[in-house]
């Protein structure tokens, strides 16, 4: 194999990778705090709507970042106030959310199917991009950098600072949080939004790294994917980056299946396009085999939390 | 001033029943009020989508055609449900039944008789079964989450779909579509009334509501069903296999889907197309929530959707609402009765806050 096509695929797998790895991340830490927030899927389709119109509005890919995540951020607030404040179901307003999120996305997208934006591209001079080693580096998009930085900046908020000690406290035994005087609720508020963000972010990964335009149903059951991942990563964000570049190397394999020929032009492309999905529920299985999941899963994740007092 | 929520002993019953019709009013308000805002004419769409299909007699076979698959769909995730059983993957059960209900009619193509349906009704539950019985093993061997396991097969359905009549399946004669041929006519649904387009779905879908009332209410398996799902500890004590419930409303969840698929394919649609997978699946989880997981009220509920689909037609071409927009409504309706269950189950204290 040579040096060009494989640094090709892996610039490829890591573009793939990205909106998966910054969905999940958010959903970890959401789960970290106790909640399953089962509408990632949902918030991942309101964000890439939202990133795509700001984008193409304004012109301005930052924009559309930020819009993106903000508008995660306020559709995970739905989800928020129904589980935590009035302690609806966690499965069944998860699932709300994602309808809510398709429908949302399709009936704002409309308008601009068709329309082309131009993609996010790396922010290095060309010397860089360009050099065919270096490449590996530099050839990546903004949004790229900003989920490596992610994974970093959760690890060492939930291991290394005591906002994170107490968020995996409301995880782990939500009301001796609460008895030593921690908000179980404010706490999960916050993670919720936080996963809303990064879920929004994601989404917007869609059309502004991966294909410039609007495609009804763009994300494709990746949320769902991203909630499998974090079961995959034992709540572990540097075990997140392993896990979704091993799905973004899946993902891209169809592309370069293809184009190295022989024995893999039999294989149809619907089962190439099956093969995400396939391996979500192999890894599901893989881990199941290996260890209880209860040992590593938050004791406290998707039980509803009540005050006694 | 503080609001405080008090759990009640018991669920209210009377809140049971009057929460998802306060939704439905409600999501008609709000929903009037949201679309107003986005610059849509709101009362107008409120009008075409939750009243026209009532008040227009043509639009009644249209009612029962949509609604048909919901409902049967729907009673079959209720009662997983029930037993906390969380499959949410009915789309992809819906695909595969109706995939095998075809396998089924092109095997049977130049046969004739009255025994095509029956075979083809089996092929689609077996078909559904089938989607099911890889999560169903491994919830209950391993542990695997239902959930993921479920939607995953969905997608990987649709490529199936795609990948047998795009290819093996096509039908010679489709000028490049990618179609099968049609079912001849013995392997096509009966017109229950001369001159409708209502097929015998509609009354199959009351039929199941009625029978799945009737075991849930009155036999063992009913009671098992919901004690494993509200008292687990309780239904191993007393002597329920857990396992055993997953597997069997599994099981039915995802025959009754695929029975959907093979009333859709032999019915409506009379060969396969690309635009099978029309979300029934997907729609059917807002049905069997809003039908409180009970049978009777799953088969009001799937009316209920079935107008908002209906109605979301009849908006797009009277006053021009894109036909997402009925997705928007839909997922209003669940929130709004999520939010509604709050009143079920606690007593909502205001009181004011006593200086220490």
């Amino acid at each position: 194999m040579n040096i060009d096509l494989t640094i090709a695929i892996i610039i490829t797998m890591v573009g793939a990778s990205t909106p998966l790895l910054l969905a999940a991340l958010g959903e970890l830490v959401v789960e970290k705090s106790g909640v399953l927030n089962l509408g990632v899927e949902g918030m991942m389709l309101t964000g890439a709507v939202v990133g795509f119109a700001v984008t193409y509005t304004t012109g301005n890919p930052w924009l559309g970042i930020l819009a993106a995540g903000f508008a995660g951020a306020c559709v995970s607030m739905i989800f928020a106030f129904l589980t935590l404040s009035l302690f609806a179901n966690q499965v069944a307003t998860g699932l709300a959310l994602t309808i809510f999120g398709a429908g949302f996305s399709a009936l704002f997208g409309q308008a601009f199917t068709g329309k082309p934006i131009k993609l996010f591209k790396s922010i290095f001079p060309d010397y860089l991009t360009d050099h065919p080693i270096l490449r590996v580096f530099f050839d990546h998009s903004p949004l790229v950098y900003f989920s490596l930085f992610m994974v970093f900046a959760v690890s060492y908020f939930l291991h290394k600072t005591r906002a994170g000690l107490v968020l995996r406290a409301v995880g782990e035994n939500d009301h001796s949080a609460h008895s030593i005087g921690y908000s179980v609720i404010k706490v999960r508020y916050g993670a919720v939004g936080f996963g809303g963000m990064m879920a929004g972010i994601g989404g917007a990964c869609f059309p502004l790294l991966l294909t410039p335009q609007w495609v009804e149903g763009l994300t494709g059951g990746r949320g769902w994917i991203a909630l499998a991942l974090v079961v995959f990563s034992a709540w572990k964000p540097t075990r997140l980056l392993a896990g979704a570049y091993l799905f973004g190397l899946i993902a891209t394999m169809e592309v370069y299946a293809k184009a190295a020929g022989g024995g893999f032009r039999i294989i149809p492309s619907e089962l190439w396009a099956s093969l995400p999905y396939l391996a979500t529920i192999l890894v599901l299985v893989l881990i199941s085999m290996r260890h209880k999941m209860s040992s590593s899963a938050p004791a406290c994740l998707g039980k509803p939390f009540i005050p006694s007092n | 001033m503080q609001i405080r929520f008090e759990k009640k002993l018991e669920p209210s019953r009377k809140m049971l029943f009057a929460t998802p019709i306060l939704a439905v009013v409600l999501t008609m308000i709000l929903g009037a009020l949201i679309f107003s805002i986005l610059g849509y004419d709101g009362l107008g769409a409120v009008r075409e989508i939750f009243l026209t299909p009532l008040t227009n007699s043509l639009k009644w076979q249209d009612l029962a055609v949509k609604a048909a698959p919901l409902i049967i769909i729907g009673v079959g995730l209720s009662i997983g449900y029930r037993a906390n059983v969380w499959n949410i993957g009915a789309e992809g059960q819906y695909i595969a039944g109706g995939l095998a209900a075809t396998g089924m009619a092109l095997l049977t193509h130049n046969m004739s008789g009255w025994y095509l349906l029956p075979l083809m009704g089996i092929a689609g539950m077996l078909g559904g079964m089938a989607w099911v019985f890889l999560p169903a093993l491994l919830r209950t061997k391993l542990k695997v989450n239902e959930i993921l396991t479920s939607l995953m097969l969905t997608y990987v359905a649709v490529q199936l779909l795609n990948y047998l009549i795009f290819g093996p399946w096509k039908s010679p004669t489709s000028f490049g579509q990618p179609q099968t041929v049609l079912f001849n006519d013995w392997q096509i649904l009966p017109y229950i009334i001369k001159g409708t387009i209502v097929q015998a779905g509609a009354p199959i879908a009351v039929l199941i509501a009625i029978m799945a009332w009737l075991i849930m209410s009155k036999s063992v398996f009913g009671f098992q069903v919901r004690t494993v799902g509200s008292a687990p500890n309780a239904a191993r004590y007393g002597g329920f296999s857990e396992n055993k419930t997953i597997w069997l409303v599994l099981l039915i969840s995802g025959g009754l889907a695929g029975l959907a698929g093979m009333l859709e394919v032999a019915g409506p649609f009379n060969r396969m197309v690309p635009q099978f997978p029309a979300g029934y699946g997907f729609t059917a989880i807002i049905v069997a929530f809003l039908g409180r997981l009970h049978p009777i009220g799953v088969l009001i509920a799937g009316v209920v959707l079935a107008i908002t689909f209906v109605g979301g037609e009849i908006a797009q071409t009277t006053i021009g609402l894109p036909n997402a927009a009925v997705g928007l409504f839909q997922a209003m309706m669940l929130f709004l009765l999520l939010a509604g269950d709050v009143l079920v189950r606690y007593n909502i204290k205001i009181v004011r806050a006593r200086r220490a």
